[in-house]
Formats: C-alpha cells, sequence, structure tokens
C-alpha cells in the first residue's frame, strides 16, 4: 500500500531500496545532499562532487552516455545503456549492497538490480531543500506586494488557515416545529390552482421574457439563479429584501425604494422558485441595473460577461459593508458574490539573469481564457480523425488531446504555462536592480466556490481596423479536475515534481475534493459579433434544459457538449447534489 | 581512410544522437515520476470527456437527428407557448405606464434618459475604441474587483449602430 500525503501517492519502494534504507540508518543520502549542485536560474539539481565535475563511467571511461549512475553507497560512477549494456547493473551485481545508485544529471533514485527509477521522500527532501535554499539565495521580500517566494513561504493574509468547526446535527424540538409551521408557507400547496405543478421538473425553472434585446441578461440570470450557493443563500433568505429596505431606505420617505441589486435578486428567487411556471418579467432588475451601470444602460449591443461582471460589482457595492470583517481582496468576506466568485491568483516573475523571483497574488471573479493564436486550418475536426492523422503542429496540447480541437483544459494550461516575457516587456529585476528578461507564471492560489470560464471569442485585427468573433469549438468537460492548475501543482513541477508539500498543499485531505468541479450552466452565443443571441443550458438532477428566454426546453446532454460556449460555470463537485440525480435520459 | 568531411558529418551526427538520446531520457524519467507519483490520475476520465464531445459533435452535425427547435414556436416543457414578442403587461416603475414586457427596455431607455435616442450624446473617438482592445498577448486577462473594461464583447440584438455610444455619466435620480 503506498500512503498519502498531500493528495501524492508516495510511490511503493522495492526491496531494495527498503533494505538500502534500512542498513543506512536515518539519513540515508546524507553524502548525497552535498553533491546537490543546482544551476540558477530554476534549474535543474544534479550530482557532483566537485562543481566542475565530469563524471565517467569507471569501467568504460565514457562520459557522454545519456544515462551515468552513481553508487550511494561507494560513489562509483556507472553507465546503464540497454540493451547493449549495464556497467550500474554489473556493479549491482558484483557487490551486494550497491544496488542503490543515482542519476548523476536528473537527480533521481535508480535501482540497478531492478533496472528501474525509484523515489524516496526524504531523498526529495533534500532536492527541494538544495533548490531552494539556490533560490532563496536569489530572493528576497520587497515592496508591499510581493511576497517571499520559498518553498514554504507565508500564505497570503487571508488564507491563514480558518479553524474548522464541527458539524453537529439539529433538528427542530416540537415548540420549534410549531414556530416553523406558523411562519412559512409551504411550497407545495395543493390549494394553489394557479400553480402548474409538475413534481418530475425541477424547482427554479421558469423562462425569462426578453425585454427587447436583453437575451444577454437572461441569459446570466438563469444561470446565477440555478448557482448552488448563490440559490441556497436566497432561499435561506440571507437576504431579505423587505428588512433591507425597510433598514436602510426611505429615508425622505419617498415611494421609491432604495437601489439593492441583492434586493431585487431576492425578489427575482422568491418568483422564479415559487412554483409559478410562466415565464417571469425581470423588469424591475433591469431598472436597477441601469441606476447601477449608468454607462451600460443601452438596451442594444450588449456583453453577457460585461453584464455578469458588472453584476457582482452591484451587489458587492450595495451590500452593507461590515467594518468588523476584514476586507483583504479574495477572501469573500464583503459580499454574497466575492464570497462565492472570488478566487486568488498567483504571479510569480523570475529574472532570467540571477533567478530573482517576485511573487503577486491578486483576486479574480472568473477566468478570461484565450484560444490557442491562429490554428489555420486545423480548427475544423471530426471524430473520425485519430491521433496518427494529425500533424506535429502548435495546435497538439499535451499528450492526451485530440489533434485540433482547443479544449478548456488546453486553454487552462497555458494559462499557467511558464511565459518568456519578450524584450518588450523588461521586468525591473529587485537584485539586478536593472530591467531583465524574464520568466512569468500565473498559477490559481485559491479557488473560488463557482468559477465561472470566460472564452474570449473576439479576434481584433489591427491591420484591418476591425474585429470579428471567433467561433471555433472549445470542448469543455462536465467534470473538472482544478488541480493541476493550483499554485502547489504548479510549484511543484517547477520544482521537479518531487514529493513534499508545497506552499499551498492542505494538510487534510479535503482539499483534494475542493479541486473538482462539476458543469451546471452553460451560456452560448449564436451569430455575429453586433448581432446574435444568448442562450444558457442548465443541468438540473443530471437533466439538461435549454434557457432560451421565456422558452424552457429539455435537451440531449449531446447539445450541450456540441455547442459553442462563452461562458461555463462549474461549482465545487462537494456542493453539488447528487442526491437527486435521476437517470440520464439519453 | 575517409575524407576530413566526413568525419565531421559523423561526429555531428554522433553528438546529435547523443543529446538526442539524453532529451529522451529526460522526458522518460519526468514521466515515470508523474505517472509513479499519481499526478496524472485523471487521464482516463480526461480521455472519456473528449471522447464523449467527439460522439457528440457528430450527432449534432448528423443531418438525421432531429436538431434543437430553434424557432420561437415551440411548446415549452410546461407545456405552454409564447410569442415571440412578451406580451406581458405591467407599471414602468418610472414613469408609471402600462408598458409590454417584450417593449419595456427601449421604453426604459427612453424615459430613462439613457441611450442615444434620447438626447445628444458624447460619442467615443475612434482612437479611444481601439485602445480598449488588447493587443492579443498571449497571457491571459483576469478580472480584478474593479468593473473592468471588457475587451471581449459578444452583443445581442439588432446591428446598425456603428460604434458604441455611451451617457456622459450623470444619471437622472428617481423623478
Amino acid at each position: 500500500m503506498s500512503s498519502k500525503i498531500n493528495g501524492q501517492v508516495s510511490p511503493q519502494p522495492c526491496p531494495h531500496l527498503v533494505d538500502f534504507r534500512s542498513r543506512n540508518g536515518s539519513k540515508p543520502f546524507r553524502a548525497l545532499q552535498d553533491c546537490i549542485r543546482v544551476k540558477p536560474p530554476g534549474g535543474r539539481a544534479a550530482i557532483r562532487r566537485e562543481p566542475s565535475e565530469v563524471p565517467r563511467c569507471s569501467t568504460c571511461e565514457e562520459s557522454s552516455r545519456p544515462r551515468l549512475y552513481a553508487c550511494v553507497a561507494c560513489a562509483a560512477v556507472s553507465c546503464h545503456a540497454p540493451p547493449l549494456h549495464s556497467h550500474a547493473s554489473a556493479h549491482a551485481l558484483s557487490i551486494p549492497g550497491h544496488e542503490i545508485a543515482v542519476d548523476v544529471d536528473r537527480a533521481e533514485i535508480f535501482c540497478c538490480a531492478c533496472r528501474d527509477q525509484v523515489y524516496d521522500r526524504d531523498f526529495d527532501a533534500a532536492v527541494v531543500l538544495a533548490q531552494t535554499i539556490t533560490a532563496t539565495a536569489t530572493t528576497s521580500t520587497s515592496g508591499s506586494t510581493a511576497m517571499q517566494c520559498n518553498v514554504t513561504g507565508s500564505q497570503p493574509e487571508n488564507l491563514r488557515k480558518r479553524r474548522r468547526v464541527d458539524y453537529r446535527p439539529w433538528a427542530p424540538d416540537s415548540r420549534e416545529h410549531v414556530i416553523i409551521g406558523n411562519h412559512s408557507i409551504p411550497l407545495h400547496d395543493a390549494t394553489n390552482a394557479s400553480l402548474i405543478s409538475s413534481t418530475e421538473l425541477p424547482w427554479g425553472l421558469r423562462g425569462l421574457n426578453n425585454l427587447g434585446n436583453t437575451c444577454f441578461m437572461n441569459s446570466v440570470l438563469q444561470a446565477l439563479l440555478h448557482t448552488p450557493p448563490l440559490r441556497d443563500y436566497f432561499l435561506s433568505d440571507r437576504h431579505n429584501r423587505y428588512y433591507c429596505q425597510q433598514k436602510n431606505g426611505a429615508i425622505n420617505g419617498t415611494k421609491n425604494s432604495r437601489l439593492c441589486l441583492a434586493c431585487d435578486m431576492d425578489a427575482m428567487f422568491s418568483a422564479v422558485f415559487s412554483g409559478d411556471r410562466t415565464p417571469y418579467s425581470p423588469a424591475k432588475f433591469l431598472y436597477s441595473w441601469w441606476q447601477h451601470a449608468a454607462n451600460l444602460a443601452s438596451y442594444e449591443q450588449q456583453d453577457a460577461h460585461e453584464f455578469f461582471i458588472s453584476m457582482l460589482d452591484g451587489i458587492h457595492e450595495k451590500v452593507e459593508k461590515d467594518k468588523r470583517k476584514s476586507q483583504s481582496p479574495g477572501s469573500g468576506d464583503c459580499c454574497i458574490a466575492h464570497r462565492i466568485f472570488s478566487g486568488i491568483l498567483r504571479s510569480d516573475v523570475m529574472c532570467l539573469a540571477c533567478g530573482f523571483t517576485s511573487t503577486t497574488y491578486d483576486p479574480c471573479v472568473d477566468f478570461s481564457l484565450d484560444f490557442e493564436p491562429n490554428q489555420g486550418g486545423s480548427g475544423k475536426s471530426s471524430s473520425a480523425k485519430s491521433h496518427n492523422s494529425c500533424s506535429v503542429e502548435v495546435d497538439c496540447m499535451g499528450s492526451n488531446q485530440n489533434c485540433g480541437i482547443s479544449t478548456l483544459k488546453s486553454c487552462l494550461e497555458r494559462f499557467t504555462r511558464a511565459e518568456r516575457l519578450g524584450s518588450d516587456q523588461k521586468f525591473f529585476c529587485q537584485k539586478c536592480q536593472v530591467r531583465q528578461e524574464s520568466l512569468k507564471q500565473m498559477s490559481i492560489r485559491k479557488l473560488p466556490l463557482v468559477s465561472c470560464f470566460h472564452v474570449k471569442r473576439f479576434e481584433h485585427s489591427s491591420i484591418r481596423k476591425m474585429s470579428r468573433k471567433v467561433d471555433r469549438y472549445l470542448q469543455f468537460p462536465f467534470s473538472l479536475d482544478m488541480a493541476p492548475y493550483l499554485s502547489s501543482s504548479i510549484l511543484r513541477s517547477r520544482f521537479g515534481n518531487r514529493i513534499f508539500p508545497f506552499d499551498g498543499d492542505d494538510q487534510d485531505a479535503s482539499n483534494e475534493l475542493s479541486s473538482e468541479f462539476e458543469l451546471f450552466a452553460v451560456v452560448t452565443h449564436t451569430g455575429r459579433l453586433d448581432a446574435g443571441h444568448y442562450v444558457t443550458y442548465l443541468r438540473l438532477s443530471n437533466q439538461w434544459y435549454k434557457c432560451d428566454d421565456a422558452w424552457i426546453t429539455r435537451v440531449n446532454e449531446s447539445i450541450v457538449r456540441a455547442a459553442q460556449g462563452y461562458m461555463m460555470f462549474y461549482v465545487q463537485k462537494m456542493l453539488y447534489y447528487k442526491a437527486s440525480e435521476k437517470q440520464d435520459a439519453s | 581512410m575517409s575524407a576530413p568531411n566526413e568525419d565531421n558529418t559523423q561526429l555531428s551526427s554522433h553528438f546529435f544522437g547523443d543529446l538526442l538520446d539524453s532529451i529522451i531520457v529526460d522526458v522518460a524519467s519526468e514521466c515515470h515520476r508523474i505517472a509513479k507519483v499519481g499526478l496524472d490520475r485523471n487521464l482516463e476520465e480526461e480521455e472519456e470527456e473528449l471522447r464523449l464531445s467527439a460522439q457528440a459533435r457528430a450527432s449534432v452535425a448528423d443531418p438525421s437527428n432531429s436538431g434543437e427547435a430553434n424557432n420561437k414556436y415551440v411548446v415549452d416543457i410546461f407545456g405552454q407557448t409564447h410569442p415571440p414578442v412578451a406580451n406581458e403587461i405591467f407599471k414602468c416603475m418610472n414613469c408609471g405606464r402600462s408598458i409590454a414586457a417584450g417593449r419595456f427596455a427601449p421604453h426604459l431607455e427612453k424615459c430613462m434618459g439613457k441611450g442615444r435616442k434620447a438626447r445628444l450624446k458624447v460619442t467615443r473617438s475612434s482612437t479611444a475604441a481601439q485602445n480598449q482592445y488588447s493587443r492579443g498577448s498571449p497571457v491571459s486577462t483576469y478580472s480584478s474587483y474593479t468593473n473592468s473594461t471588457s475587451t471581449s464583447r459578444l452583443s445581442n440584438g439588432t446591428p446598425g449602430f456603428a460604434g458604441e455610444e455611451y451617457s456622459n455619466g450623470t444619471y437622472e435620480g428617481e423623478p
């Protein structure tokens, strides 16, 4: 059984490694530690007795072999060149106890008897330590936003461990039952004849009337009405519009209510989840939003993503600030909108001259992703194309991607890829005190509860001075694991994927669950840049519904998979209720 | 005895071979570690998603499949039909007039004094419009707390309006 630490498996050691460890005390790789050499900036670890040593096979005197192994017991260097010969294996066979060796160029442990690379936590820790020492020698805290970029470095303020509260189940007693009964209205009311009761259909499914080119708003509203934590917040009466208006409004005794987008949202949730299935007109909401976003108050040419951002901003602004709570960005303590959508991005910029790395953290409410530029004719793809038929082009992302198709994961891979900043974007290096070429890498420090991915389907040609829409298909999964894009994973890969707890790794196993997401809403756009139509697909009880303004219809999941996604909404899997899942209709 | 040129070719070929072998081992070693340490555990799920997507696209493209009804004359899942322009009547919260839902937005635009038809406004200059668009840098942008100017806007609605126009900022409060 291999043990797990921080979501990583520590592989089962081979018997020779077990034997080696038992014979060599608590620090079996102590001797190697001093020989670990790391070339800055951000270089790979190598094993050299002296920095300028050229390792040579003691049997055949060759130094140009791709694989040279130094015996950990006696430091003899041997080459390993299957299927021709393996002087390393010969060495292991000739002297018992000398089976374990280390790859001098890659700092990887090798068992010459098993002829396979093996892994050891203590050795990895030693390598990471050596790499960190090299890195911290060229890193220092500076400025108000940069933070120490070492492996176990300080976390951003608002991520200090919150004490978890133990779950205590609660049920109302008889007195509380009476109170609940007297002060609530049942959802399933048989006497209410106006309700189109259909218990097979999910609650909260209701069309939204188009008020005149407002499908940009309707599409986002449908997604938000079914965003699990947001839905729960409003349906649990966490923002009571009557109380809010009474408490904060009508100072001058005017008949008009005080502007509060959260109050309008509360009214909308009440209406949409009331059981009434006739289409709802979000007129009051539009009115409120136009007062908030005066510059966007025009019924033509609106963008759904812009509306989404504006709306979150509106909820944030109008909610009364609790002075006691910390207002640090990204913590989500300020308002429900940010509590749900806000995450934290980490940006590392490394000077290519000296290796000095500057780290900054910034909040974000969504992820805007670009397509890979200029795929040419390979944008089209058919399911018949196999891996064999594609050419090795820039559009082949990763080993397991179909060539020619852009995918959400490939966009995220590109988003978190180390980018060389060009000579026109030189970064001021604190250590060198001059502008240097550098390497920038983004990663996700904290995932939001709900991740909204916005696809930039917009192409501006500076030559032609016009813009056009990018209709390219983007594959998106129904289940998404964001673990590879977390800061801990990115940092780990930068240090060679060593078995080691990295900054951002949570000590408890629940962190593994919180990087898994489920898709619940897709906003699609069809048509041209200046004239088109938005439609939202919702996933409820594992059935997909198409929300086209007032028209709600059920669709097969393949329609959604094949659709041209513009905004995709994913919720953390642990918040996604699967208990009520029905059999997939397809 | 081979000519000097041939020696050089053989030598450079030999060096190239060594370099290539070394790079291959690099990749093998890294992939081996990733596999052993369990960092690629979702491979099957990812491939399944890709397969399902390809399958879905093929089935949607197939003309023999009844596609989703796109017109506005379908019956929804509750058994209702709706007119193309929503005809629910309600009172405008700004002026009190009774308006049909489908015409509410254009009415409100004029009623609130916004929109291009309501009054004269400053139109954005063409340079300002150009500056709004990014250079298409490979690094993706992300939204911060402030209301970011979007570099990617997909509009809905009828065409015919050349540029973007905005009101000059002040808005009239409730009448």
